[in-house]
């Protein structure tokens, strides 16, 4: 499966991230035409990453991760459910390998928090994780200032 | 005379196992008639019979002239048996030369010999060998895998090497123990090398060491010079692994390519995540503010259509059914209200709108009638919107 280091099993199926948007665009268009705008625009976040990860697949753990957070979100501010669980704690492992040899803890620190779903991993793997996230966070951030760029000419 | 003889012999060994262990006291007896035999010739001198795999070793430093002669010595119908025990080490050969496929090991011939199956095992599988037959290959270690007492790899690696190039070579090359490295690369068996020799020029002839992410676990050549316990192979092997990802990650971040030191390297990827997140949340912002504005009518038939058939085709087409299936299981039961809330699309309308495909620059779609996302339905229209859907792309 390294296999699995190969490009092309990386590279961001660009028509599909697209579909999974438009999509969500359209729906949010539909619902909440009548929400407020920074309600809106997080709600157009929150669909951006959902689309990125649902687009990314499963295999990867920071769209797993993304997905449980963003399924916290709707469901806690749309629609008010009580969660029973914080999907948080449910990837908190805490095992984490020490590697003192390679001198960059805080630096690991800060790039785990911002990769989701990197908490638990050592380097090699929160190195591999952060790849494709960045990957895909470029194709997304692309195909956003697309459709602004469409759609405001 | 000879060849047919000792064809019948191989012919006959090469199928059976049991009968020659049970003959095998009947071939030490001959061996040892031999062997007096073989001191008696002129010109030959008795290979001394010390105790275990030396005097295997021992024989193997008979000079070139004294095989060719052993190879004219009168045979008796144990040839096979005298071929690999006798102090002769050229009956051995000859009868591989003879008789190739029929090299079969009595395994329990001699017990002054006990490393001679698990040798000839190892030469068996040796690439020199490979030369000759397969069948010779499986018939040795279908013969000698039955024997109890294994021999070290080491030491089995570092006498079979000498006897594999004989009808080649000489067999002058000493039987040391350091031979082992060269073994291994003659074959290169997957495991992990770590030989005490490591300093040494022959055990660093391959000076790269492949830490192989592809296979179940890691192959590794240590380096010359360098430690060879499991803990700093394991270390090495990981940071390599570290070293590759790193320099995947300085291609994908623009500008990351010059600066050199991890650290600075982690910083560039850490601003770079930040801002690609930054930049998400504006474009979100403005989507929201333009938000309004845009007809998502046309977008919204185009997308019912195409949500159930469209996967995209770079050659994973089990793909899209993958994420079908992992949408289902992942959700949680709010949660998938929560994903149809959000992604639901309600009604049909007529016409799509282009632009934004046009701009994603995209691979060739193809259909795939398999898969549907969500539950959705494909509406009638849908055959349309996919004819457009290709003429546009």
């Amino acid at each position: 499966m390294n296999r699995k280091n190969s490009n092309k099993s990386r590279n961001p199926n660009k028509p599909t991230l697209a579909f999974y948007f438009l999509r969500a665009l359209a729906c949010i268009n539909k619902k909440t035409s009548m929400a407020s705008y920074n309600q809106r625009s997080g709600t157009i976040k929150r669909a951006a990453y959902a689309s990125m990860a649902l687009a990314a697949g499963p295999k990867r753990a920071w769209s797993r991760a993304v997905l449980c957070r963003v399924l916290w979100w709707g469901s806690s501010r749309l629609h008010g459910f009580p969660t029973r669980r914080r999907p948080r704690a449910f990837f908190h492992r805490r095992v984490r390998v020490a590697d003192p040899k390679l001198r960059e803890p805080s630096k690991a620190d800060v790039l785990r928090r911002l990769v989701p779903g990197a908490k638990a991993m050592d380097l090699s793997r929160l190195l591999e994780e952060t790849a494709h996230y960045i990957q895909y966070l470029r194709a997304q951030v692309l195909l956003m200032q697309n459709v602004v760029g469409s759609v405001s000419d | 005379m000879e060849p047919t003889r000792s064809s019948d012999a191989g012919s006959g060994n090469s199928g059976t196992y049991t009968p020659e262990i049970a003959e095998s006291i009947r071939f030490e007896e001959e061996i040892q008639s031999l062997m007096r035999e073989n001191t008696m010739h002129p010109g030959l001198e008795p290979p001394p019979v010390g105790g275990g795999g030396s005097s295997f070793t021992a024989l193997l430093g008979l000079p070139a002239n004294q095989a060719v002669e052993l190879l004219h010595e009168p045979e008796s119908e144990e040839s096979p048996a005298v071929a690999i025990a006798s102090a002769s080490g050229g009956e051995m050969w000859r009868f591989r030369l003879r008789d190739p496929k029929a090299l079969t090991l009595p395994s329990g011939c001699s017990p002054t010999f006990p490393s001679n199956a698990a040798l000839v095992e190892r030469a068996a599988r040796l690439s020199v060998f490979a030369t000759e037959d397969s069948p010779e290959a499986a018939s040795v270690p279908s013969h000698s895998g039955d024997r109890s007492t294994k021999p070290k790899a080491e030491p089995a690696d570092s006498d079979s090497q000498p006897i594999c190039p004989i009808p080649g070579e000489r067999p002058q090359r000493p039987a040391k123990r350091k031979e082992a490295d060269k073994g291994n690369k003659v074959k290169g068996p997957a495991k992990k090398t770590k030989s005490a020799e490591e300093g040494s020029a022959k055990g660093a002839e391959e000076n790269t060491s492949g830490s192989g992410e592809k296979l179940p676990y890691v192959h590794v050549r240590a380096r010359r010079g360098q430690a060879t316990d499991s803990h700093s192979l394991a270390e090495r092997a990981r940071r390599e692994k570290i070293n590759a990802r790193m320099k995947l990650l300085q291609e994908l971040v623009p500008g990351c390519s010059k600066i050199s030191g991890t650290a600075l390297v982690l910083d560039e990827i850490i601003n770079h995540v930040q801002s690609l997140q930054r930049q998400v949340e504006v474009l979100s912002m403005r989507l929201a503010a333009v938000n309004p504005r845009i007809d998502f009518s046309g977008l919204d038939s185009f997308l019912s259509a195409e949500c159930g058939r469209v996967t995209v085709g770079d050659g994973r087409c089990g793909g899209g059914m993958e994420q079908s299936a992992w949408m289902e299981a992942t959700a949680v039961n709010e949660g998938r209200r929560q994903q149809q809330q959000i992604w639901h699309v309600d009604s049909v309308h007529p016409h799509p709108t282009p632009s934004v495909w046009e701009r994603v620059d995209s691979p060739h779609l193809f259909i795939n009638p398999g898969t549907s996302l969500f539950g959705y339905d494909p509406s009638n229209s849908a055959s349309l919107h996919s004819n457009q859907l290709k003429t546009e792309l």
